[in-house]
């Protein structure tokens, strides 16, 4: 009899062999996600990053289109009824318009406004006076003179926009008026948060000092100079250029890193109406 | 394979994260350049404009649009277009390719398709920018130069009715007003469109500014010393019908205005009934009629409290002459007089100075009319001496300031329209006096025989309109909003 003979072997893996090619496929597939994950930290990183900047880049060019239409019109085209016309291009207060007021830095200076420790014209606040549209179809024909407000509240710039009214004070009537503008302004930090950009961002934060949003040259009777050093000629009235400044954060520091992501944005408004 | 497979997916997702992160940030910086650049080039149309406004301006309308493109005055519904096309845009379809929408939203809907439109071309499709340079312009499409009124600009100016009024507006220096006083406000609005379509509109409201002359006080002010008497005038011993009338006349020639002094001068010597200016006029009916002023002929009076002190002086009238000769619409070479006379000529057949255009013409040292049969418009500086021909006449103003010296001895039936200033600031070698009083000037319309000419008369609505423009002042500045 012949003996049966056993079966050929059948093909397949062996437990090693699938044990070995699991490890291989968890290596590989956790180095994928880690990758991966990775990856979409930096993104959500980076797309929190170019959402603020962005809104920033917005407002920048808001603010710079107000201040370059500031002082519009001018009061040689009306009978010098205060909504008809701007009184000065900026507004402050107190004692406008008829006391101007010496713009400073840290709020210093006499543009004292109700909030504490702050000015109009200041570092972080400006009302600009200006017909932003005469021809605007929900006003017409007798669109009137605005005072638009930027204010830096905490981390949140504001905005808002009140009617110029006689008698009125323009930081009373815009203060009510304001609306969040832009988000994460981190120009007016602490210290100790100051210290802390500049470990990631050395050349931000000059002396570890906040930076202003807002700093302004005056008209002289020679050329244009920083209002804080035009004497007799520092006023809201005679601002001619405001350069503005605006530091952003993301809302969260760095997902891999941990560390804050701010973004710097500066542009200039010139004034092109003649002085009031 | 399942697994490459897999991979490759996972890669492809990081990749796409990527592509997309950066693309935002391409168009994020990509906006705000545009943004910035769209104004800059909107703002290059209105300072072209503003600047081809100035007739002194090499590119100047006056100089380089047809005649039609700025009447002055400009009234409301007349509009001037300056097109600036890119390389691959023909100018006539500019204006539809890129529509005016703003006008109608000023002076009411349809007002553009009934306004009189006038066209030209930017400086940068003009020779040699264009053709010979081909430099890139800005990328403005058109600027619009028109008439304002209360009513476009929905503000109810000076004085102040209470309403908005359909008429052109004027800036008398304070106030825009409708009364016609000043030099009438224009409107200058310029649109830019970027290749990648952004759009801005920005718009001044300008106004001319007139350089700051002396005073006219005087049909004829004979300038001098404000110690002694130096001046002289001599009238055509035998003509009748000259006269020098200190009585307003309008543009028309009709006298309606209030009267001024017939001759003006600076001292009372100068005024005397003895003095070197009514003895120089014939007595008899020409002294007791052809004079008339603020009182009877001869109205001889001593003016010079009209003149600001820092024009009393040579260098204090030097300086406003040299304002004027830098701010002439034409100066006339001085070769030779047959080479003046010719230059004047053309610009009156150029049609550059007519009536509707009055230019300020400057000679730089003697002027010689002598056979020149036309008359000029506008304000005429001679700096040296002024021989004058009656064939001749001038309308506006004259100014022989320098020298100092008008001479006159031919016939002729012209006449002068506004006002003659006489002073003398510099010696025969065309230096400078010293001191603080103005040299002797002299007016002889009796030099080797009695002149011609029907004489002066005095118009301040000539005065008025001969007054050069030093540039255009922006009274005001708005981005239109879209």
């Amino acid at each position: 009899m012949r003996r049966i003979r056993g079966k050929a072997r059948q093909a397949g893996f062996t437990l090693i062999e699938l044990l070995a090619a699991l490890g291989i496929f968890l290596l590989v597939t956790g180095a994928a996600f880690t990758l991966l994950s990775s990856s979409q930290q930096h993104y959500q990183t980076e797309s929190q990053v170019l959402t603020s900047f962005q809104e920033a880049r917005l407002a920048l060019d808001q603010i710079v289109r107000d201040v370059n239409d500031s002082g519009y019109p001018p009061p040689t085209f009306t009978d010098g009824v205060p909504a008809d016309s701007a009184s000065s291009p900026f507004a402050w207060s107190p004692g406008y318009p008829n006391t101007s007021c010496q713009i400073a830095t840290g709020g210093g200076g006499n543009c004292t406004t109700a909030t504490a420790n702050n000015t109009s014209p200041g570092d972080f606040d400006l009302i600009i006076e200006t017909n932003p549209n005469p021809l605007d179809p929900t006003c017409a024909p007798n669109c009137k003179v605005q005072w638009i407000r930027y204010q830096l509240l905490g981390t949140t710039l504001y905005r808002g926009t009140a009617p110029k009214a006689s008698g009125d004070d323009p930081d009373a009537d815009t203060s009510t008026q304001l609306v969040p503008f832009v988000q994460n302004v981190v120009n007016n930090s602490s210290s100790a948060q100051i210290t802390q950009y500049q470990l990631v961002y050395p050349s931000m934060f000059p002396g570890g000092a906040p930076v202003p949003i807002f700093s302004y040259n005056c008209d002289t009777a020679a050329a244009p100079s920083p209002c804080l050093a035009a004497g007799t000629y520092n006023s809201p009235a005679n601002i001619r250029d405001v350069v503005v400044t605006l530091i952003v954060s993301a809302p969260t520091p760095d997902a891999t890193s941990g560390v804050p992501r701010i973004v710097q944005l500066s542009g200039r408004g010139r004034r092109v109406n003649p002085n009031q | 394979m399942l697994i490459s497979i897999f991979i490759l997916l996972l890669i492809s997702v990081v990749a796409i994260a990527l592509i997309v992160a950066s693309g935002t940030e391409s168009s994020l910086a990509g906006n705000y350049r545009s943004a910035t650049g769209v104004y800059y080039a909107a703002l290059a149309g209105l300072e072209e404009a503003r600047g081809r406004l100035l007739p002194k301006n090499a590119n100047s309308f006056k100089n380089t649009a047809p005649v039609s493109f700025l009447p002055s005055p400009m009234p409301i519904g007349y509009v001037s277009y300056v097109l600036n096309p890119g390389p691959t845009e023909a100018s006539g379809n500019i204006l539809t390719t890129y529509p005016d929408t703003e006008y109608d939203s000023e002076f009411g809907p349809g007002k553009l398709a009934t306004a009189t439109l006038n066209t030209t071309l930017s400086m940068w499709d003009s020779n040699p920018l264009k053709t010979s340079l081909n430099l890139p312009g800005p990328l403005y499409k058109w600027v619009r130069i028109n008439a304002v009124s209360e009513l476009s600009l929905k503000l109810d100016t000076y004085p102040y009715e209470g309403t908005k009024d359909p008429t052109p507006l004027y800036y008398d220096g304070a106030h825009l007003n409708d009364t016609n006083s000043g030099s009438q406000v224009l409107e200058i609005t310029s649109l830019a469109v970027l290749p990648n379509g952004s759009q801005k509109i920005v718009q001044y409201i300008v106004t001319p500014v007139p350089i700051t002359l002396p005073p006219f006080p005087a049909a004829l002010t004979l300038a001098g010393s404000v110690v002694s008497s130096v001046v002289s005038y001599t009238a055509p011993a035998t003509n009748n019908g000259f006269w020098v009338k200190g009585i307003d006349q309008d543009c028309s020639g009709s006298a309606t205005g209030p009267k001024v002094p017939s001759i003006g001068v600076f001292t009372s010597a100068d005024a005397d009934p003895t003095g070197p200016v009514l003895s120089g006029i014939p007595n008899g009916s020409i002294k007791n009629n052809n004079y008339p002023g603020v009182g009877g002929s001869p109205d001889v009076e001593v003016i010079y409290t009209s003149f600001p002190p820092s024009m009393r002086s040579p260098s204090g009238l030097d300086s406003v002459i040299q304002t004027i000769i830098q701010n002439a619409d034409a100066t006339v070479p001085t070769t030779s007089g047959s080479a003046e006379r010719t230059f004047l000529s053309n610009l009156l057949s150029s049609g550059a100075m007519s009536a509707s255009s009055p230019l300020t013409v400057v000679v730089n040292g003697d002027l010689d009319l002598t056979g020149w049969s036309n008359t000029g418009y506008g304000l005429l500086l001679v700096t040296g001496t002024l021989n004058y021909d009656p064939d001749a006449s001038w309308v506006g103003i004259v100014m022989v300031v320098g020298q100092g010296q008008v001479i006159g001895s031919k016939s002729g039936s012209g006449e002068f329209d506004g006002a003659i200033l006489v002073a003398r600031t510099r010696d025969n070698s065309g230096v400078l006096l010293a001191g603080s009083n103005l040299g002797s000037s002299s007016v002889n319309f009796n030099n080797g025989s009695s002149m011609g000419g029907t004489g002066v008369r005095y118009s301040n609505c000539w005065i008025q309109k001969s007054q050069p423009t030093a540039s255009y002042k922006i009274l005001s500045f708005h981005e239109i909003s879209q």
